[in-house]
This record gives structure tokens, sequence and C-alpha cells, in this order.
């Protein structure tokens, strides 16, 4: 099933020559890598990060300035693509050993402040980034074509999608689930939670890092808005409205708040009313939160599955509560 | 000397107003341990509202009056809306108020407009007094006596009224305080009110020091609330003041002496202290 | 006597755990029930569902005819309720004044007088009247929690292992300052220590993996050897 759309996917641009269509497409397989790379933290480990943009800025950054710097050739690209990677690593595995221990407001207000610094970073260090005003650079001649950068960053999203699959299905990610579930329990029973949390991270941050290289790519400019908090909002309005904790969710999610952004900001020409859109994103997402925790596919998914199997549980088990 | 001076009166008018804002934050966290990442939202709808009404009456008074009941209305509505559907599970709340966060904002721009709007001193706390060599900025020092009254008025309430009691207590343990009798989500409601309230006020306050207002203010604002909040340990008010005077001055000592660090000198405080006293620099005991 | 309060059947979760099974049992209005069992038999967990902190999924509770299973705990500490935790629940940065003010419903006569009457109870809380509740001796802090309860005005008393971790000479003055309150309130304790519990139980429910196993006189219990070694792990 999903095999098909993929190769429906694959041969769409050559059978449409609509470019609007491959722009927005690309830019959808995008932000599917990176909000699935936020689901590995928020759905299945249970971190709520306000800093995943600074992961992202972090592979815009380094793809651009080596593009800019060294010359715009695919061996110079896929090497960026690996630095930002490997910077990302080490990023998310120095900030995640010092900060998974706090409890989760902390972790979301330490995370705000350390992208914020990151951002305030590039801002002044105007030699390299230019700051807001960014700038242009030019893309390896092979990506010239509009056509081979989608095949491209498809063939990187279904890899992406692959390995993640793999990766939370593996024993290591079933222990994740389990940390989410239950830290305190999972601790119990020998597995260190931060051991795992701090693996989640890296991988979390690696793939944002990715994310962000072939963003810059797509738009041949980057500025310091990749590494500002509407990238991590985007992040987490797909994957909540998706669905947390699949990854499919995240990648339906960025799919329709890309689709909508793009026909509602085309409405906004007519009606003004429409530039706020986000308003519109903002009370699904909130209503998603309170009534549909589990998003579009997370939901459709229960449904069915409560479908085909009776579960034979106690009706009002009360929910643990705070108060 | 004259510099040290006018330096210290900015940052102690800007940590005012910081701790307008955190003082809300950190007794609802304190309270019902929910972090607010909507209270900057309320900020920049109360210097909206506030600046809107000052203009159409053309008192700065009633402007600020307006604001304070835009606060205490949109606390009411966020508490009932936002906050009580997803009690005691902290991942949602942090994920649904910083959704409402983002309507606030965009709705804030529905209605006044997405561009900025200039906000004026009132002519009686315009100008500035001169003192030896010192030009003292009047509305500075208003917001300080402003700050320090509200500190006034609420240390008092806490300390010595019944309501102010029961909040305390229910800082340091919830259970109990219903235990005895008391309904403390009607508590809760309040305190979320009066937060509300103060951080429209701080956002009434900062429109005319600072000249123009704009949605984004708010979200900008709220992380030095929130950094004021880790340092100064949540649940604690006296704490919050301490903290946010703090980061009001080093904010301007920085921002005139080594400007580049300026907006990294709070983040990094915050980080420090949230690695080494995660419970803050002073803490409600239970 | 008239039953006060009457549990019937309760089942409670805590989390996904089910730690009630069906509990039952009785105060009769003046006495002192005692729950006694095992650790982790869910004597601490029914109290806490009496007071609504972990509502029940199944049975009911009432008090004083009413049903009170759903009711929020505050509303059930109105009707009457006073609760003793384990852990005492006190107020460390509020005073002992504080404290026993948080819990008065009104400042009217009736209550100071109430206040008069437990502070002669435990002269030293009024040794300690500006201390911080943090800064008192474990004994201490039993005292201000049963005081803070008592002058809440409450017929019934809800007081979870008060001799806990305290020393001999202080469970002697927790247990004179039980008989005394006996006069006025009725009693359901939560207790360990046998000895304790048979000097001032009038009668005894036995509760064991979430269940109620046996209840009746504290008299008969005492005489019963094997019930004891059985639930209690004693004689």
């Amino acid at each position: 099933m999903l095999g098909i759309i993929a190769i429906a996917l694959a041969i769409f641009p050559f059978v449409s020559d609509s470019r609007t269509w491959t722009i927005l497409l690309t830019q959808i397989f995008i932000f599917s890598i990176l909000a699935m790379s936020y689901d590995i933290l928020l759905g299945y480990t249970g971190i709520v990060s306000f800093g995943h943009a600074m992961f992202f800025g972090m592979g815009a950054y380094t793809t651009a300035v080596m593009l800019k710097r060294i010359d715009p050739t695919m061996g110079t690209f896929i090497l960026s693509i690996g630095v930002g990677m490997l910077l990302a690593a080490l990023i998310s595995f120095f900030i995640g050993l010092l900060t998974l221990r706090l409890k989760s407001h902390f972790f979301a207000m330490l995370t705000l402040a350390v992208s914020g610094l990151f951002l305030v970073l590039a801002e002044k260090w105007r030699t390299v980034t230019q700051g807001n005003d960014g700038f242009t650079f030019k893309a390896p001649e092979f990506f010239k074509d509009r056509i081979m950068f989608y095949i491209v960053v498809l063939a990187i999203l279904v890899l992406v999608y692959i390995f993640l699959r793999r990766f939370v299905n593996s024993p290591f990610g079933r222990v994740l689930v389990a940390v989410r579930e239950n830290e305190q329990r999972t601790r119990s029973l020998g597995f260190n939670p931060l051991h795992y949390k701090v693996i989640a991270s890296v991988v979390a941050g690696v793939i944002a890092s990715l994310a962000g290289s072939l963003y810059a790519v797509s738009l041949r400019f980057v500025n310091t808005s990749v590494l500002t908090m509407d990238i991590t909002l985007d992040a987490l309005l797909m994957t909540i409205i998706g669905g947390v904790g699949t990854l499919i969710g995240p990648i339906v999610g960025a799919a329709i708040i890309e689709l909508t952004q793009h026909y509602l900001s085309g409405l906004a020409k007519d009606y003004p009313i429409f530039e706020r859109w986000i308003i519109f994103f903002g009370i699904v997402y909130i209503l998603a939160v309170i009534f549909f925790p589990k998003g579009i596919v997370g939901t459709i998914r229960e449904k069915l599955w409560k479908r085909s199997t009776k579960k034979d549980a106690p009706k009002s088990v009360p929910k643990k509560e705070d108060l | 000397m004259e510099l040290l001076i006018n330096l210290t009166i900015n940052g102690l008018a800007t940590g005012m107003l910081i701790f307008l804002l955190a003082s809300g934050l950190t007794l609802i966290f304190g309270l019902m341990s929910v972090l607010n990442f909507a209270h900057g939202g309320l900020f920049a709808w109360g210097a909206y509202s506030g600046i809107w009404f000052y203009t159409l009456t053309g008192s700065f008074f009633l402007g600020i009056l307006f604001a304070l009941i835009t606060g205490l209305v949109l606390g009411f509505i966020t508490e009932k809306l936002i906050i009580t559907p997803v009690y005691g599970n902290h991942v949602q709340q942090i994920l649904i108020t910083l959704g409402f966060m983002l309507v606030l904002t965009e709705l804030l721009k529905v209605v006044w407009g997405p561009n900025q709007m200039a906000a004026k001193v009132p002519s009686y706390l315009a100008g500035s007094w001169e003192i030896g060599d010192v030009l003292i900025i009047k509305y500075r020092l208003f917001i300080i006596f402003v700050g320090f009254l509200i500190f006034g008025i609420f240390q008092y309430m806490l300390q010595k009224t019944k309501i102010g009691l029961v909040v305390r207590a229910g800082v340091m343990n919830k259970e109990m305080v219903q235990a005895l009798g008391i309904n403390i989500k009607r508590v809760f409601l309040y305190v979320f009110m009066a937060g509300s309230a103060l951080a429209a006020l701080s956002g009434v306050l900062m429109a005319p020091y600072s000249g123009v207002i704009y949605a984004e203010m708010g979200f900008e604002f709220a992380i030095l609330a929130f950094i004021v909040v880790v340092i100064g340990g949540m649940g604690s008010f006296p704490g919050s003041l301490l903290a946010a005077i703090l980061v009001g001055l080093a904010g301007s000592y920085m921002a005139y002496y080594v400007p580049a660090l300026s907006l990294a000198v709070n983040m990094m405080l915050m980080a420090i202290v949230l690695i080494f006293r995660p419970q803050g620099l002073f803490t409600a005991k239970g | 006597m008239t039953t006060l309060l009457k549990v019937d059947g309760i089942h409670t979760y805590i989390g996904q755990y089910h730690i009630l099974q069906g509990i039952v049992f009785e105060a009769r209005e003046g006495e002192v029930s005692v729950l006694l069992g095992r650790n982790g038999a869910g004597k601490t967990t029914t109290l806490k569902t009496i007071m609504g902190l972990t509502p029940a999924s199944k049975g009911s509770v009432t008090f004083h005819g009413r049903d009170i299973t759903k009711r929020p705990t505050y509303e059930t500490a109105n009707k009457g309720i006073g609760y003793v935790p384990e852990d005492q629940g006190i107020f460390g940065d509020l005073t002992v004044e504080e404290n026993m003010k948080v819990a008065m419903r009104k400042e009217d006569e009736a209550t100071l007088a109430r206040q008069e009457y437990v502070l002669e109870l435990f002269p030293d809380l009024k040794t300690y009247w500006k201390k911080d509740g943090g800064h008192l001796s474990g004994g201490q802090k039993q005292m201000l929690a049963m005081a803070r309860a008592f002058v809440h005005d409450s017929k019934l008393l809800l007081i979870d292992e008060p001799s806990k971790g305290l020393a001999p000479i202080v469970i002697e003055k927790v247990m004179e300052a039980i008989n005394e309150m006996k006069k006025t309130t009725t009693i359901v304790l939560v207790e360990q220590n046998f000895i304790m519990a048979s000097r001032i139980g009038d009668r005894y429910t036995l509760i064991d993996d979430g269940r109620t196993v046996q209840a009746g006189d504290m008299q008969e219990l005492i005489h019963d050897e094997e019930l004891k070694r059985k639930y209690l792990g004693i004689g």
C-alpha cells in the first residue's frame, strides 16, 4: 500500500508538468522527515522539546555554508549532510545528557532557551550567516532540474521512514515506549531511561538536521528563520494533527498542513482573513490535544483495531491524576 | 556614576515588568503544576487592549483598567477552556498552552491588524527629572513604583489573608488542602485570573516604555519570564521578584557593556540554574 | 448505636493496579474502628477512597445516610470527615497557627472553643505556636495533623497510622489524645501497632489483598490467636 503510493509519487512529476506541485510536494517530503524525527521524541519517547529547530537549522546552515564556501557539487552536498548530522549528533548528545534528567516542564523550557541561544548566535555571527538577511547559494548542477531533486528527496523520505520504522520496532524502540508509559517501572526493570532518552534525542536531532540540509537546497537560500520557533511549531502541529506515536501520522500531518497552508494563502489574496490561517491550525491543534490526543492516524488506527479485537478490559479505570 | 544610575533604573524598570509577568506564572505553576506557555499571549493582549482603550478615551488610567479587565476575562476563559480539560497530564498541558499562545497571538492580529501600534507615555508621566547630573525618566520610576506596589499588595494578601494562606498551603500540598474542605480548583481559577491580570498589566505598562507594540512581543517577553521563574524557583513569589530584578539588571548592564552577550546572558543564567539547581534559587518547601 | 460511615464493596484502581477489590466496613457513632492488615493490604487506599482522593470505580461510601462515593474531596471534608494522612500532610512553610487556620471553616466562637480544647490536649502546639510546621518533631507533626482535622469540626476522623515512627512515650501521648477525642468524635484508625490498636479500638476490620476478610469486636480478636497469626503475623 505505502509502496504503491511511493511509486505513484515517484512517477508523478513525469506525467504532470506542474512546477508548483513538484515544489509543493518536495516541501511536504522535507517536512515529513522533520515531523517524523520530532515524533521519535514526542510520540515514542514522550519528551516535549521546544528546540527542535536548532537541529534543523544546523543542517540547513551547514549545507548552505559548505555549498557556498567550497563548491556547489554533489560531493560537497553529501559531505555537508554528513557534517550537519555529525554536528547535530554531538550537540543533541551533550544537551540530552545534561537536560533529559529534568522534568518535562524544565526540559521544554531549557530546549526553548538553548535553541534561542543558537538563534542569537546565528544572528550575531554575521560573517558566516549574514544574520537575518541570509544569503543565497548555488545548488549542485544535478539539482538544477527540480524533478531530480524531487526524486532524491522522495527517496530519502522512504529511506528515513524504513530506518525509523525498524528503529521503533526494534527492542530498543520498545523500551522507548516503555519509558514513555512508565519511567519508574522501566527503571526498576533494569533499563536506564536516561540512556534511552539520550539516544532517542540523538536520532531525532540527526534526522532533523538531514531535513534542514534538504530544506536549504530546496530554497537555495538560508537565513535565521530556519532556527526560529516557527519551525519547531510546524513540526509540532504536523505531528499532533497527523498522529503521535505513528510514523505515517507526521507524514499525513505534513501533507495536510502544507496543502492547507498553500490553499489558504491562495485564498488570502481575496479574503485577508485567511492570512491568519495559523489560527485555524491552532484551534484544530488544541481540539486534537483535548479530544484526539492520538491525532488522525492514531484515532483511525484505534477505531480499526477496536473493531477487530474486542478488548476485555475494565471499563472505568480511573486515570491517575495530579489532584 | 550617572551612567550606572541610569542603567540601574533601566534594569529595575525592565525587571519589574518581567516580575509582573513572572509572578502569575510562578503562582500558577506552584499551585497546580501547570506551566502556562500562553502567558505571554495574555501579556500582549493586555498591551493591545489597554493601549486601544487609552487611545479611545485619552486616559492612560482607564487603559490600564481595561487591560486588567481583559486579563481577568481571558484568564477565566483560558482556565476553563484550555487548562481544565488537561489537568494532571503534563505533556498535554505543555502542548495545549503552546497552541493557545499561537491562537492568542494570531487573534490579536485579526482584531487590531498585523502592524505595529504606537504607544505614548501620558503627558503627566512624560519627561524626566534632573537630580544633579542625573536625568531620571519619570515613566521608568512609575513602573518601578507600580511593581513594588503590586508586590506589596500580593505579599500582604499571601501572608495575611485566608485565601493567601490557602494558596501558600496549596503550593506545598494540594491533597491536604482539599482534605481540609477547600475547593482547590476554585482557588486555582482565582489565582489563574489574578496571574493573567498581572500579565496584562505588565503588557500595558510595557507599551509606552518601548514605544511600539506588536503581536510577537508576548512570546519574546514570556521567555524572560520563564527564565525568571526557573531562576527564582517555581512557586516562590518573592523569588520571582528577586530573579526578575536580577534578569532586568543583567540585561541592562550587558546591553551597555557587552552588547553581544545581552541576549544570551539570561538564557545561560537559566541553563546554569537548571543544571545545577533545578529547583531554583528559592523554593517553597513541601 | 447508629452507623455513621458505611463502605460497601468498593473497588479502587491506582493507575492500572487494582488495589481495592471489595472492601466492606462500617464505623458506628462514638466508637473507634480499627482497620488492620499487612503492609500493602489496602488500608491507606481505603481511607483515601473514602476521602475521594483515589475515587472508587465500583461500590459505595455512605456517610450519615448520604452517598458520598463520587463527591469531590473538599465536599466530603465539609460534610464532616477529617483526614490525618500517613505523612501528616503538614504545610511546612506555614506556622502552627497558620496550619490550624487553613483548617478552620469559619473563625467563629465554636471553632475557637474547639481550638482551645484541642490545644489543651496538645500543649506542645501552644508552645510552638509561631514555629514553622516543617521544623516540628515527628510527634508534634502528628499532633498538629490531628488537631487540624479536629478543629475543622469533623464528626468522623480518619487517622492513618498515628504511631508510625514515633517514640513509645510519644505514642502514649497520641493514644491519650485519641481516647479524649473519642468522647466527641467517631474515629477510624489504621494501625500496624496491634498493642495500641487493641487498647483503644472498639471494633476491628481485617483487610487482606484489598478485601475485607473479617470484622467484629476488638475483644474477640484479642483472643483469636489463629486470626492474628494468619493475617497480622503475630501471636
